[in-house]
């Protein structure tokens, strides 16, 4: 298997189509921000909205509507169109809203009919100093709004991500990448400490090795990714970086433990052991303890990271392949590793 | 080896450096599209880097293999 060349050239094809595909299909038009965030009932306002990735001069008909849930609802009475990324809208809020809260939370769509619509995400409150509920049902109104337009195949607009929601596919398979070989290693630390074949223990060392510089990778690439979301490259409050931390150092220690026997036999028995007792620990913290507690890194606080919130269509179309073919540079690179140290080694039995 | 690591953080370094003074706009610009190049950049030399850190082993390997 490690000489057949066919598994390790698939992953040039998927690896180009998760870039090129990765790269440029746009992002879902989304609203960036706006002049104000907060209104009261029976006012009538008018507020700039910034948006990303629209045209609206190109379109035909742009319209923008306050929504909570799909129970309130309210069109904007009118929509200036200042160029591509910003608009006026002016909403006339009821006297009355169907509610007995002192305030309610609003989401913001902005819809045309060339990109699609975008969303602001509950962050527009009105407020209501005289509240009636029974007034509000009847004063109230909610605008239909129609269909809203299509979007085509983009991936979604997160705010704060932008486009580094592409990240994706680069930063979290090289974590699956490293679960595989991993995977891999650990498979063959058990079957060298029942068949004490030399061969074996090779083998779990190439694919840990592979294993902790995807690891490493995915350590650097996250704490770019984090600068420009959280605002710093790393912070102990993370229990899901740290964590991870430790299991790379646990992975680390490996190496120094294989360093530190010259017999052979005894090197690959202890390093066969540790190498299964850290894939248990690594399993430990890296994918049980950092659910157990709410953390700014998604995939924490009971959430795998899979959810509508983090994933979509769109996005596991690319996100899939990547997987698949990060994992199999890694298999491949560690071929070339193992198979250095198959020449080192019977180089020196002819010795 | 430990050449080749200098070398890499320090480019690192200053590509931060730039990050934090005046640039740091420059990262945030076009939608942050930035931070994913950057991190395309980073994957590549880790994988370079280590193919540098086999090809070390293969020349030690032949050497002794000459001798």
């Amino acid at each position: 298997m490690e000489k057949k060349l066919w598994w390790k050239l698939l992953c040039v094809p998927i690896l180009i189509y998760v870039i090129v595909v990765g790269l440029s299909t746009p992002l879902s038009p989304g609203i960036t921000s706006m002049s104000q965030y907060t209104a009261v009932t029976g006012q009538t306002f008018t507020a700039r909205v910034t948006t990303y990735n629209t045209f609206h001069t190109k379109a035909k008909e742009v319209k923008a509507r306050l929504r909570k849930d799909t129970s309130l609802t309210i069109a904007a009475q009118n929509v200036k169109v200042l160029d591509d990324n910003n608009i006026e809208v002016t909403f006339s809020i009821p006297a009355f809203m169907p509610s007995s809260k002192e305030q309610e939370r609003f989401s913001l769509d902005v819809d045309n009919d060339f990109d699609g619509y975008g969303t602001l995400p509950g962050k527009f409150i009105i407020k209501q100093n005289n509240i009636d509920s029974l007034k509000g049902a009847q004063v109230w109104q909610n605008t239909n709004f129609g269909d809203l337009s299509e979007r085509g195949t983009n991936f979604p607009f997160r705010g704060l991500l932008f486009e580094t929601i592409r990240n994706t596919f680069f930063h979290v398979p090289l974590w699956f990448g490293m679960l595989f070989l991993f995977i891999g290693a650990t498979w063959n630390s058990f079957m060298y400490l029942r068949t004490q074949d030399q061969d074996r223990d090779r083998r779990a060392e190439v694919m840990t090795m592979v294993g902790l510089v995807f690891g490493l990778l995915g350590i650097v690439t996250g704490m770019i990714w984090a600068k420009s979301t959280w605002g710093t490259y790393w912070t102990w409050n993370e229990i899901k970086l740290n964590m991870t931390a430790i299991a790379l150092l646990i992975y680390f220690a490996y190496f120094v433990l294989r360093n530190a026997f010259d017999d052979l036999e005894k090197r690959a028995r202890i390093a066969a052991v540790y190498n299964m007792f850290a894939f248990v620990a690594a399993l430990i913290l890296i994918n049980v303890i950092p659910r157990m507690t709410d953390s700014l890194h998604p995939g924490s606080g009971g959430n795998p990271a899979f959810g509508s919130e983090d994933m979509d269509n769109t996005l596991r179309m690319v996100f899939y392949p990547a997987i698949i073919g990060w994992t199999l540079l890694g298999f491949w690179i560690a071929t070339i590793y193992y198979r250095t140290l198959n020449i080192e080694e019977k180089y020196l039995e002819q010795e | 080896m430990k050449k080749i690591l200098i070398v890499l953080f320090s480019i690192l370094w200053t590509v931060d450096l730039s990050a934090q003074t005046e640039n740091l706009d420059f990262m945030h610009s076009t939608g942050k599209i930035y931070v994913v190049i950057a991190v395309l950049v980073a994957i590549f030399l880790g994988i370079i880097g280590f193919l540098v850190y086999l090809e070390r082993k293969l020349t030690k390997l032949e050497s002794l293999i000459e001798d």
